[in-house]
């Protein structure tokens, strides 16, 4: 008997093996007094602080470089003196160890909360005083996974000190919850272990159960094996040029020399902020054209698509002042930063056209968070008084994606951001665990609305562009084709693959598919819809 | 005993975050010496504790006052030249 259950896929290689679930941590006991004296309590704290260093001390010897530096910064928090010695001083209130040093790291949350470039590591310190409370109250929180064996581990979703104690016997992960983007998903995906995550119900498969993980399915088959794997689609090499352009997206000049070596046809998106991250001061022009004007040389042959600054409150650029916002992806962002910072931009710009002179590329220009028409109007009026640009927008708000026969003779192209398009039309959070599933890039809510902005960016005799993860998947580009955008930019790794499904159809097939795919009901039922389509060819 | 003052500059991108705050903690733990730091004209902290040195909240392009208690002013110099490197990025 089989039963299956659906979620997003991580990898192409499917797996079969039993499910080891993994226990939620018991709960931590209620903050309490004690009797036993300062002196009593301050050695519990002192012996289970050791404990939690050692155990860290344990994980990062066993970790990669990274992970291990990751894990020698938490020990020096864990030990911090200052941290301690408030926790003494709430002994001395009567408390008991585990209270007194959870109320200490409270207070220094506290004193870090209100700067992004702390949040992290509050987070990390709560998870440290959730660690030394469960030391001092006997609960265990390891994660207790077999050495040898094979299996397929289930829990609601993993964190970075969960991952790192993986074993070699971790043939296959099942999340609860967690998105594409999860660090269960990244960590799964740089070791190639087969990965399914937003598995709803697969907390309730009885351990020892024998699954089939099927990545290439988005689904866990309860009883399945190999043969009930999906196999990933692979399209015979026909030779022809792909329906539609393939452009590559970069960040740097590594990026542009590595997209330089696939197949793609210029530079779908260039993110210019991993430039200005590392700059304590806001570079001069002259500076600003010779870093871009090294990578406009280094990309892919064609038209380059550069986005202007596309920096917010949890992501700042240093010399710029960004406020803390209460909610930093619906604040001030993008192109909104030109209320404050409009000389920025300007010479970003400025930069970017002496980049364009020197090396004789040329240069598409689009600013992101564009929610209006009269912003559209105001970006292109500035870009076109400082360059000789094609100029465009990004289309990521709801609002501007009903506007679009409205910029006709506004701007020259669009490039849709797929990844903010789905939050902001679903509402849900990117950086939010429990909502992976409605950012999936099959939802038939945003799979309409790119139709309805490729049919009406044409209509507009405005160019039209996907630049956002989803066309890095070569069966979503199929369907961008058949939907009517007139390129499309994956990441660098997957350029040559969108090609080769892009060489493979012809204009009536891409069309046929879209057709099949907008008439689907479901996410699951949009992708099956295509694959089909694409297994027919 | 006598204690040198020095500035330095913070570079790092970051400010004074976590992993700059460890590096001085360990540096100053390993010496052995008392270490104050923090803005001119403010109570400087005990350079012992990453979380006190974090809750200062140092940004990228302040300059910071460093007071070191040793009799060995070369040894002090050494010291500081160190912090400064930390604060690079």
């Amino acid at each position: 008997m089989t039963q299956v259950l659906t979620g997003l896929g991580v990898g192409l290689n499917a797996v079969v093996a039993e499910v080891f679930q993994v226990a939620p941590a018991a709960a931590l006991p209620a903050w309490a007094k004690s009797a036993a004296g300062v002196e009593a309590e301050s050695a519990v704290l002192k012996s289970a602080i050791t404990s939690v260093a050692s155990d860290l001390a344990r994980l990062g010897s066993a970790a990669d470089e990274t992970t291990a530096e990751i894990f020698e910064a938490l020990t020096y928090l864990l030990e911090d003196e200052s941290l301690f010695d408030m926790a003494v001083a709430h002994m001395d209130e009567g408390w008991a160890a585990g209270a007194a040093y959870g109320m200490a790291v409270n207070e220094f949350a506290e004193m870090l909360a209100g700067d992004a470039a702390f949040e992290e590591r509050i987070a990390d310190l709560q998870d440290l005083s959730k660690r030394v409370q469960a030391s001092i109250a006997g609960i265990h929180v390891g994660l207790d996974l077999p050495q040898t064996g094979a299996y397929v581990i289930v829990g609601e979703d993993f964190s970075p000190a969960d991952t790192a104690q993986f074993t070699p016997a971790v043939v296959g992960v099942i999340t609860v919850k967690g998105g594409p983007t999860s660090h269960t998903a990244i960590i799964c995906r740089s070791r190639s272990i087969p990965a399914v995550v937003s598995v709803a119900g697969a907390e309730h498969i009885p351990a020892g159960t024998s699954v089939l993980v099927d990545p290439v399915g988005d689904r866990v088959v309860v009883g399945g094996t190999l043969t009930d794997a999906t196999e990933a689609l692979t399209f015979a090499d026909t030779g022809r040029d792909p329906l539609v352009e393939v452009r590559a997206n970069i960040g740097s000049l590594e990026d542009a020399e590595a997209a330089a070596k696939t197949g793609a046809d210029g530079v779908g998106l260039f993110r210019t902020e991993l430039l200005y991250l590392n700059e304590s001061s806001q570079p001069s022009v002259e500076r600003q054209r010779d870093l871009y004007a090294s990578i406009l040389a280094a990309a892919p042959a064609g038209p380059i698509t550069v986005r202007t600054i596309d920096a917010g409150s949890d992501k700042p650029v240093p010399f710029l002042n960004m406020p803390e916002e209460e909610n930093p992806a619906l604040g001030v962002r993008g192109y909104r930063l030109i209320q404050d910072h409009r000389t920025f931009i300007e010479d970003q710009l400025k930069g970017l056209e002496a980049a364009r002179v020197a090396t004789g590329r040329e240069i598409w220009v689009m600013a992101p968070m564009i929610a209006t028409v009269q912003e559209a109007a105001e970006f292109a009026a500035l870009a076109r008084s400082i360059g000789s640009f094609k100029v465009g927008i990004m289309v990521e708000t709801p609002s501007i994606a009903a506007l679009l026969p409205d910029l006709e003779g506004i701007v020259d192209f669009v490039s849709v951001g797929t990844n903010d398009l789905s939050q902001y039309l679903f509402a849900a959070d990117r950086m939010n665990p429990s909502l992976g599933a409605l950012l999936n890039p099959w939802q038939p809510g945003l799979i309409r609305t790119l139709e309805r902005i490729a049919s009406q960016a044409k209509a507009a005799g405005i160019y039209s562009s996907v630049c956002g993860e989803s066309a890095s998947d070569p069966a979503f580009a199929v369907l961008l084709a058949g939907l009517g955008f007139s390129s499309v930019s994956a990441s660098r790794s997957q350029v040559d693959a969108v090609r080769a499904a892009l060489s493979a159809v012809d204009d009536a097939q891409a069309q046929a598919l879209a057709k099949a795919v907008l008439v689907a009901k479901s996410a699951e039922d949009t992708k099956s819809a295509a694959i089909a389509a694409l297994s027919a060819l | 005993m006598s204690a040198f003052e020095f500035t330095v500059d913070v570079i790092d991108p970051i400010g004074l975050h976590a992993r700059p705050a460890s590096q001085i903690v360990k540096l100053v733990k390993d010496s052995g010496v008392t270490v104050m730091i923090g803005r001119e004209g403010e109570n400087l902290v005990k350079a012992n504790s990453p979380l006190m040195l974090m809750a200062l909240k140092i940004k990228t392009g302040e300059t910071l006052k460093v007071s070191i208690e040793t009799p060995d002013e070369a040894h002090a110099a050494e010291l500081v030249a160190q912090v400064q490197e930390f604060l690079k990025g």
